[in-house]
């Protein structure tokens, strides 16, 4: 919302002393935010009207002109570029330009003296928008008319009203009364009440604008949906002359951001900018039935609206109707049949009160944001609307001429009446936390305008209709703070009570375990990314495999294709950060992301997890040069797995536990179902030990995807659930005092023979004095081993709790783990 | 001459020889482990010395034993010693020889990586560690809402101009159900929190928010950091005292802040809250658009309203809740100015803030 401060001074006494500047500060720091100020014309000192008396051609440029100018005295020759300049008709009748004469002041700080263009001089120059400082235009100079009523010779400023400013206000929803000037005083006039800030007062006389000519009819208004359209007040004006409005008045919606179509348009405008009010005036001429009726529409009922568009509505539509079709899309915009044009000669002035629920609808659905339905969809004010209509009445009598013709018509069938709110100035302290004084807040609401009196300890309010904000004690004692000062209130500590009980709040352990891999990832050397939740339909296919039925949740109205859908997995935009991140020219790429997926539950909300994924490519640490043996392999991303899995609390396992246990994974070959983006070779496949079900897979990029991403090199991922159980806490066990003793195990075996088999069923020998199985080698170069055998090594350590053991009982219970695993897997020992 | 003269005189003499090959032969060891060789053929049990000490012993008269021990000692004596010095010797060699290393100290080293957290984990991590001093839990809930919990519970029925402000991604929902949306603020927490529990409440709730805008000042995807503190007899005293806190905590002990009164339709009295601008310390910069002031929240006391849907007396208990960007945090902090940034994935950005 646009002000004009020269407006604003025309309703209030302002001290010279305050500037817009102060005033912006103050409304800035108590509720109306003023985001920008804008000076208008600020500078402009000398430049005059002057009348166009001839033009010619400048004898050595063909786009220079030479104008004769006429400032009330004399005739004087200025050079001009614009391509614009009009031709001059009889004396007193020629069109007017703006004469910047020698000696006169631009707002860019020029100052004009006599100049020679292209060989001829010339004393000053004819100004346009820009260089008058009106606005940004420059594609020519500005023309004015006689009927712009500024007489030739006149201060172009001055006539102008200017200089001024714009002042730029954020008006928060709750505040329609502040979208008029009118409010906007109210407010000012209120914070600078200790300043000297008073009102001016001015009435419009209706009895003037009647002029003496003969009564006609009311206008008849049938009001078929009066809780749509509480009230319906309109003018009859006759005998306008519609044209274009006075250069002052131009200029003015100009600067407040409204184009100036026609007098009568323009006045509208003009009260709304005012009062915060919509009007609309119809071409009366034009309404079948010299009636209106508002009533909603019929289903698929048409409508042009003054956009131009076709309007299709509905029955929850409100519409302005005549006798036969609609003229207006209520309190939205108005229709094109009615318009106001320049052969209109008899205007029906609407002033209604539209319901803001009757509104915004409307609105919403047919994406028309006017300066209308902005204003009523927040609420306007339905007992003012007899002052709008007559303030705008009155203007378009001054503007386009005319005179009311009719009494109003005012159908209001249930007046909407004001209501009193009852402030306990205690529970004003109660919620500030600063002790105002009864009296001071009496005085806060009393220079808003809202009446008070005292009831016992209590202020009594009655609030105004023009503040549909206002109605509970709550809605008092804010303004109270507003305009007491916000500043005032004192800074404190809440104090610390705690229930004794206070819980964990829901999901907080998945959140903690969330950021428990955070830390991990990133002490494993992986860098965080953070990707949008939404993605592609397309990147979920590659995610969860081709022939996956799970549908991801999708966005109804999303920005674009690329974020129409919730993402299931992590992966599928990570892989796409890889490329990214190498398509920069980065060699070694380790990106990990921790985040929420999101998957249909069945239930009102969807299910929504959080995983851990990463991508990593290129090489391990390496000193100076890489070479072959520092690239990355599958077991760099099962052993980053296996920290992550063994930070976040869970027991890796080699294999399936008896007992099912909720603190233990194991791992086993993923399905390409369950890994569809990895290499069926190198995938795998991490499965929870109580369910069994898979929580994640990890392993090399499927070539296929690797190809389709452009990468030359193998690439490797995981992703897997972050836990939502709290992290097992293990007991401590004390260092054992005895020494531990390690035995190697060398065999030949099958080569598919799985080593987490072996490992796993060494593990579960029932070997007391076994503590541990490394395997140390894997061998199976041919020649030293046969075909379809490999060759594995393995370090078994012994230990007792009680005592140091004896080689003779490290010996006997290597070899029970021996025939344990020998009974279990055909094994040909190497000595 | 007398006989035992001769008999010393060459048992002298063979000493003397003795101890000049061992000698020689202690000088030809390079190393400890032959030293040690060396030193058992010649002074060890079964050493040569040794050997010639015992076969004069038992030559020797009985009055004449004593003088022969006592000579044969002294040379056992100087052998030791001779054997000692040239070990220290030889120590004094190695140990020469390893300080002898030169390495260019220089050459970069061998790396071991650090990973690192995203900028936005360290600033909510961080913001998250200045409410804990304060007594606010983190409380958590769906990113995906329900109209009821995201608008309606926070005063935002369907069709109030407030929504307007926040432009809102809706998702499928099967008909007859209140809508499905992305939430567009953590507020939807405070409700949850709320319904689940009675006051004293004071919880934190950050997370991802989405709003339908794409610019370098706006993404779809943010996060937000609320806090609600509700109790009886909490005030915006209370408030004010807490982003304070707040304030100096995060951004510096010599910043301070202002309330503007604003409107947000959960809260009343409700305020945006700017800091002094940390750029030109509040003498005006482009920052600040030369206010000097830099708006980082918005705040209020809980709506009544509010109080309604979740079931709290709002004449006993009273609250306030405020609520910041997670990325304005960090943008202020280390002056980026593209929001789009953070959601880049660009290892070069988050690489700068290990
Ligand atoms: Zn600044």
């Amino acid at each position: 919302m646009k002000v004009s401060w020269n407006w604003l001074c025309e309703l209030l006494d302002i001290p010279s002393g305050l500037t817009p500047q102060t005033v912006a500060a103050r409304l800035s720091v108590s509720g109306v935010a003023v985001d920008a100020i804008h000076p208008i014309g600020k500078g402009l000192h000398g430049a005059i009207v002057a009348e166009v008396r001839g033009k010619r051609p400048h004898p050595k440029a063909d786009k220079l002109t030479l104008v004769d100018v006429f400032d009330g005295h004399e005739v004087t020759q200025v050079v001009c570029g614009a391509p614009n300049v009009p031709s001059p008709t009889e004396p007193g009748k020629s069109p007017r330009v703006v004469w910047a004469r020698p000696g006169a002041t631009l707002p860019s700080g020029l100052t004009l003296s006599p100049k020679e263009v292209r060989g001829i001089l010339s004393p000053g120059m004819l100004c346009a928008e820009d260089e008058l400082g009106l606005s940004e235009d420059h594609a020519g100079i500005l023309i004015l008319q006689p009927s712009d009523g500024i007489a030739v010779g006149d201060d172009f400023a001055q006539a102008a009203g200017l200089p001024d400013w714009v002042l730029e206000l954020d008006i928060t929803p709750n505040r329609p009364d502040l979208l008029g000037h009118i409010g906007v005083a109210r407010e000012i006039a209120a914070l600078f009440r200790h300043e000297g800030v008073t009102w001016k007062t001015s009435a419009v006389d209706v009895a003037t604008l009647r002029g003496s000519q003969a009564r006609t009819e009311k206008p008849v208004i049938s009001l078929e949906d009066p809780s749509g359209c509480p009230r319906y007040f309109a003018h009859r004006l006759s005998g306008v002359t519609v044209g274009p409005s006075p250069l002052f008045y131009r200029l003015r919606l100009q600067r407040l951001g409204v184009r100036a179509l026609s007098n009568v348009v323009d006045a509208t405008n003009l009260a709304l900018l005012l009062y915060g009010h919509p009007l609309h005036a119809f071409d009366f001429a034009k309404l079948d039935g010299h009636k209106i009726v508002v009533r909603r529409a019929h289903a698929g009922e048409k409508l042009q609206t003054l956009d131009g568009q076709e309007r299709e509505l509905q029955p929850s539509d409100l519409l302005i109707a005549d006798a036969s079709k609609g003229v207006a899309v209520a309190g939205v915009m108005g229709g094109q049949t009615s318009e106001v044009s320049y052969t209109t000669t008899e205007v029906l002035l609407e002033c209604a009160y539209f319901a803001p629920a009757s509104i915004r609808p409307t609105a919403r659905r047919l994406k028309l944001h006017t300066e209308a339905s902005h204003r009523f969809e927040r609420g306007t004010d339905p007992n003012g609307l007899a002052v709008v209509a007559d303030a705008c009445a009155a203007l378009i009598v001054k503007l386009a001429g005319g005179y009311l013709s009719s009494e109003p018509t005012d159908v209001y069938p249930h007046k909407i009446p004001t209501h009193t709110l009852t402030l306990r100035p205690e529970r004003t302290w109660a919620i500030l936390g600063l002790q105002i004084p009864a009296q001071a807040q009496k005085e806060c609401l009393e220079a808003l305008g809202l009446p008070v009196r005292s009831e016992g300890t209590n202020l009594l309010v009655e609030i105004p209709t023009h503040r549909p904000d206002l109605t509970r004690e709550i809605d008092l004692i804010e303004e109270v703070a507003r305009i007491y000062g916000i500043h005032n209130i004192p800074t404190t500590l809440p104090k610390l009570a705690m229930t004794a009980s206070q819980p964990l709040h829901q999901g907080m352990t998945r959140y903690r375990n969330a950021d428990r891999a955070r830390q991990l990832c990133a002490s494993l050397g992986l860098l965080e990314v953070m990707q949008f939740s939404m993605t592609s339909p397309e990147r979920v296919r590659t995610g969860e495999g081709k022939s996956s039925p799970t549908q991801p949740l999708p966005i109804d109205n999303p920005l674009r294709e690329e974020l129409s859908v919730l993402r299931t997995k992590l992966l599928p935009g990570l892989v796409e950060l890889l490329r990214q991140n190498l398509a920069h020219g980065l060699a070694d790429v380790r990106l990990f992301e921790v985040g929420e997926v999101f998957l249909p539950s069945g239930q009102q909300l969807p299910t929504e997890k959080t995983h851990v994924a990463a991508v990593l490519y290129g090489h391990r640490d390496h000193f100076l040069k890489p070479t072959s043996s520092d690239a990355l392999d599958f077991y760099d991303v099962k052993g980053l797995v296996e920290q992550l899995v063994s930070g976040l609390g869970l027991s890796l396992l080699w294999q399936k536990p008896e007992q099912p246990s909720a603190s233990s994974v194991y791992v086993r070959v993923a399905t390409s179902t369950e890994a569809p983006m990895l290499h069926p070779g190198a995938a795998a496949a991490l499965l929870s030990g109580s369910s069994g079900e898979v929580i994640g897979t990890f392993g090399e990029l499927h070539p296929d995807l690797r190809a389709s991403l452009d990468l030359h090199g193998a690439a490797f991922a995981f992703e897997l659930e972050v836990p939502e159980q709290p992290r097992h806490k293990p007991g401590y066990v004390p260092a054992s005092r005895f020494p531990a003793v390690s035995r190697d195990l060398s065999f030949f075996v099958h080569s598919e023979t799985e080593a987490a088999k072996l490992l796993g069923t060494m593990q579960q020998s029932g070997e007391p004095l076994l503590r541990g199985v490394t395997l140390l080698e894997d061998y199976r170069q041919a020649g030293h081993v046969e075909a379809g055998k490999k060759a594995l090594l393995f370090s078994l350590t012994y230990r007792s709790d009680e005592r140091t053991l004896t080689d003779d009982e490290v010996q006997k219970a290597h070899q029970r783990v021996i025939d344990h695993l020998g009974r279990a897997f055909p094994l040909q020992l190497r000595q | 001459m007398n006989q035992s003269d001769s008999h010393a005189g060459e048992l002298a003499r063979l000493f003397d020889e003795s101890l000049s090959r061992y000698q020689a032969a202690l000088a030809e060891a390079k190393d400890e482990p032959a030293l040690r060789v060396v030193h058992a053929r010649f002074v060890g049990k079964e050493g040569e010395i040794r050997k010639r000490l015992a076969d004069a012993l038992k030559a020797a008269p009985g009055p004449e034993k004593r003088a022969v021990g006592q000579a044969g000692n002294t040379v056992l004596q100087k052998a030791e010693e001779l054997f000692a010095e040239r070990l220290r010797e030889l120590h004094e060699l190695k140990r020469q020889a390893e300080l002898a290393k030169k390495l260019d100290v220089t050459m970069p080293g061998r790396p071991h990586k650090l990973g690192g957290l995203h900028l936005l984990t360290q600033v909510r991590l961080e913001l998250e560690g200045i409410f804990a001093e304060l007594g606010f839990q983190v409380a958590t809930g769906p990113q995906v809402e329900t109209d009821f919990h995201n608008f309606e519970a926070l005063a935002m029925p369907k069709d109030h101009p407030a929504r307007d402000m926040q432009d809102t991604f809706y998702l499928r929902s099967a008909p007859g159900q209140d809508p499905l949306v992305l939430r567009t603020h953590t507020s939807p927490v405070q409700i949850r929190t709320m319904l689940a529990q009675k006051p004293p409440v004071r919880i934190i709730s950050p997370g991802k928010v989405y709003r339908k805008d794409d610019d370098p000042t706006h993404s779809p995807m943010f996060q937000q950091i609320e806090g609600l503190c509700v109790d009886e007899g909490i005030t915006m005293a209370d408030l004010k005292g807490t982003l304070l806190y707040f304030v100096k905590r995060f951004f510096g002990a010599d910043v301070g802040l202002r309330l503007r009164p604003s409107f947000f339709p959960f809260t009343e009295p409700s305020a945006e809250v700017d800091i002094e601008c940390i750029f030109c310390k509040g003498s005006g910069c482009r920052t600040c658009k030369g206010s000097g002031y830099i708006e980082i929240l918005g705040c209020g006391m809980v709506d009544p309203e509010v109080f309604r849907h979740v079931g709290y007396d709002s004449e006993r208990y009273s609250g306030f809740a405020f609520g910041t960007g997670i990325e304005r945090m960090a943008m202020l902090r280390y002056g980026i100015n593209d929001l789009r940034l953070f959601f880049a994935g660009d290892a070069r950005f988050t690489e700068q803030f290990r």
